[in-house]
């Protein structure tokens, strides 16, 4: 009989969602209500990165009138942003969150962030520019950014050794050479994957190549996805798929473990965070890997990208405690202590502009003993001052990620070359937001 | 299948029992009601619901990073998700499918239940504990454990058969359908044969022994006196694995990382919940959901038309 049921229960379930009586979504945030039991005031944090109660601890233990307890949830795109915006609509929601950069848009137009202006502005200069606008829409700023994802290139400095390779490529032309070399070594190794799930990533390649897909005018949004940086971009990466110089395979996936433990895939262009999936996935191989900074397009240059941005702790719409949570959230990404607390358990690239005193980034044997004693984060600390402060996320984002891989997969698939899948992705983008009522203009 | 029998029994013991207190009328509400209260609170007005989502949309202005607006369109959701060429694509996709599973489910589960009814099967027991374990194993680990399989660079079976020189890739665009059913297959054939095999079960032995008598082999047994006899069920099982071959979610969903042949709205179900949990648009995906369960409806209902229109008198 359990099979009979299910067209119904579909709804049952989509519906559910909709009203915003989703047990996930009314269960976990029942704490936010929060009371004052002698004048301490306590707050929910909704948060996915791992350990980060340890950054928590130390800020309950200096607040004594304050106290936040950690609520592990969902990774926002799987499910943990769906269960905010239903939180926020049933009126339950935690008072702080974890949102990403490229989700924050979608945030602000759901009226489902406080505007925590004028409890942070004295202090938001602390941050590194680029991602302070990225908080910032209608001149109003809805979060603290925590920590970015300045890339670079991770690579097994054997594999390559054996390849004949004595240094890093510094250009995509030196890649495309490398990736041929590497190509030679045996039927199953490759340069690199071209993961073709990951929207992140064939972003931050963009922008590193000097792509802008969206910019905000006054009262449109200018979408330009198939620009000419881009499609230099999908034409080079098209040209190591068709040569058979990269693995299509999706990253951090089984396949994708197993092929960076043996070397079958060589490199992996990643943000600072990528050192803990490595490590943590290929411990064998330690003392076999380096980094360095992006091949560039031109010679000479220090182009780089992002990737998704980086994350940001915002105060959640129908909090009480709008002041103590946006307290709670500045000094969690600023304070000396915590920040290298949560450098050192992988949350990414610290946000703030001074990083002097950040002692995780300067002496880390465990990580640097990865890399051959190669202190890695001075890449990464190069990589993040050469963001630019130009990129902007639009709303709809997720409709942009799923609209961008089912595009990829199909030209792939049908072999109609990369370039087609961003050109299908700019007819689908701008689509989705007009349909949204979103004002739309193309270059 | 037979655990609803002292269920019954139990039931009609009780039900007697309330009739000499407080008359029929009493005791039909007490065994309907909370079973309507169920049934309206969790099915009815949850579909209600999404029905009236399905009409609504939200809607911003200008950058769009304003309030959102919800905006009465009557049935602006249905003409898009049926104006939209990926979302007819996984409609199609999804006959395709049922033009593969369905034959072949009822087709093994009848071979297997029949295999097993044979009187000369060896450890009929053992084998139907094998064949129903499947079911057993969740949807999404027995996906998982397929797409292990199913991946040349994690898969034992396909690295040995790459050493002897075939080289397979269940995951192509062109044969995903088929890994698809596979594993479907896989974890329901055994669930179906139980069925078939509770029919076959209540076949009366007179019949067997008549048959002997008038001279009838084991194949026309087969065909003239347990098939038609068990039709019924045959029929019971093509309407379970249709409405579940419709619904198909689990198994594309998990693969779907995997392969570049699976889209984010590979089946209707996961164009629904695409829009609804990434996209964000629920409305949308209500107006999927209602598309769905329609017709789900009509191809169920449809079914048993065709089935009882050429006058079975077993049905």
């Amino acid at each position: 009989m359990k099979r009979i049921f299910p067209a119904i229960t579909t709804m049952a379930i989509v519906a559910l969602a909709l009203s915003g009586c989703s047990s996930g979504a009314g269960g976990s945030a029942s704490a936010s209500a929060g009371s004052d039991d002698g004048g301490v005031t306590e707050l929910t944090f909704q948060s996915w990165v791992p350990n980060v109660d340890k950054a928590v601890d130390l800020f309950n233990a200096s607040h004594p009138n304050i106290h936040v307890t950690l609520e592990t949830i969902t990774a926002g795109p799987d499910g943990g942003y769906a269960t905010m915006f239903s939180a926020v609509k049933a009126g339950n929601a935690a008072d702080v969150a974890q949102v990403g950069y490229d989700w924050l848009p979608d945030f602000v137009r759901n009226d489902a962030v406080e505007d925590i202006t004028q409890y942070v502005s004295g202090e938001i200069d602390k941050f590194v520019d680029w991602q302070v606008s990225a908080m910032t829409f209608n001149d109003a700023i809805y979060g603290i950014p925590q920590a970015s994802s300045p890339l670079g290139l991770y690579y097994r400095s054997d594999v390559f050794k054996k390849a004949g390779i004595t240094k890093a490529p510094e250009t995509w032309d030196e890649f495309y050479a490398d990736a041929k070399l590497i190509r030679k070594l045996g039927k199953d190794n490759y340069i690199a994957a071209f993961a073709y799930n990951q929207t992140p990533w064939l972003i931050g390649l963009s922008e590193q190549a000097g792509a802008k897909w969206f910019t905000a005018g006054s009262d449109s949004w200018t979408v330009s996805i198939n620009d000419d940086a881009t499609m230099k971009v999908a034409d080079y990466w098209q040209k190591l798929i068709d040569e058979d110089l990269v693995k299509v395979e999706a990253d951090m996936s089984n396949e994708w473990y197993k092929d960076i433990q043996n070397g079958n895939v060589a490199s992996w262009i990643s943000g600072s965070w990528g050192d803990a999936i490595i490590r943590g996935n290929a411990p064998k191989t330690s003392g076999n890997w380096s980094v360095s900074y992006m091949p560039q397009w031109t010679a000479g240059e220090s182009a780089t990208g992002t990737w998704g941005g980086g994350s940001a702790n915002v105060v959640l719409k129908g909090t009480k405690h709008a002041a103590e949570a946006s307290e709670f959230a500045l000094w969690l990404n600023s304070n000396a202590e915590s920040v290298s607390t949560l450098v050192s358990i992988g949350a990414g690239w610290p946000a703030i502009e001074d990083t002097s005193a950040i002692t995780s980034l300067t002496n880390d044997p465990d990580v640097f003993s990865f890399y051959n004693d190669q202190n890695i984060w001075k890449v990464f600390a190069e990589s993040d001052a050469n963001v630019q402060n130009d990129w902007r996320w639009p709303p709809l984002v997720s409709t942009l990620y799923s609209t961008l891989i089912d595009n990829v997969k199909s030209s792939i698939d049908n072999s109609t070359g990369l370039s087609n899948a961003f050109d299908e992705t700019q007819t689908g983008m701008i689509d989705a937001l007009t349909q949204a009522g979103v004002a739309t203009t193309t270059n | 299948m037979s655990t609803t029998i002292p269920i019954e029994r139990l039931t009609s013991r009780r039900k007697t029992r309330q009739r000499r207190r407080s008359g029929p009328i009493g005791a039909i509400l007490l065994f309907t009601v909370p079973f309507a209260l169920m049934f309206l609170a969790f099915y009815v007005a949850p579909i209600i619901y999404a029905m009236v989502q399905s009409t609504f949309a939200q809607k911003s202005s200008g950058l769009g990073l304003g309030a959102l607006q919800e905006v009465f369109v009557f049935f602006d959701n249905y003409v898009r998700a049926l104006s939209t060429p990926s979302f007819i694509a996984s409609l199609g996709r999804l006959f395709l499918f049922c033009i593969i599973e369905v034959p072949l489910m009822v087709i093994t589960a009848t071979i297997l239940a029949l295999l097993l009814e044979a009187g000369k099967a060896v450890w009929p027991r053992a084998f139907r504990v094998i064949f129903f374990m499947p079911y057993g194993v969740p949807g999404v680990i027995a996906t998982l454990l397929w797409g292990f399989l199913y991946v040349p660079s994690t898969s034992p079976v396909l690295q040995g058969l790459a050493a002897i020189g075939i080289d397979i890739t269940p995951l192509q665009p062109n044969s995903v359908l088929f890994a698809i059913a596979n594993i479907s297959l896989w974890v329901y054939a055994g669930y179906n044969m139980i069925i078939l095999t509770a029919a076959l079960n209540s076949i009366p032995s007179e019949l067997y022994e008549a048959a002997k008598i008038d001279g009838a082999g084991e194949w026309k047994t087969i065909f003239l006196i347990k098939l038609p006899l068990i039709r019924p069920s045959i029929v019971l099982v093509t309407l379970f694995t249709i409405i579940g071959t419709l619904q198909l979610f689990v198994e594309p969903l998990v693969l779907s990382p995997l392969t570049t042949a699976i889209s984010s709205d590979f089946t209707p179900n996961m164009a629904a919940y695409n829009q609804a949990f990434a996209q964000g648009n629920s409305n949308l995906a209500a107006a999927m959901a209602v598309i769905v369960a329609i017709l789900a409806f009509i191809m169920s209902f449809g079914f048993l038309r065709i089935v009882n229109k050429k006058g079975s008198e077993a049905w």
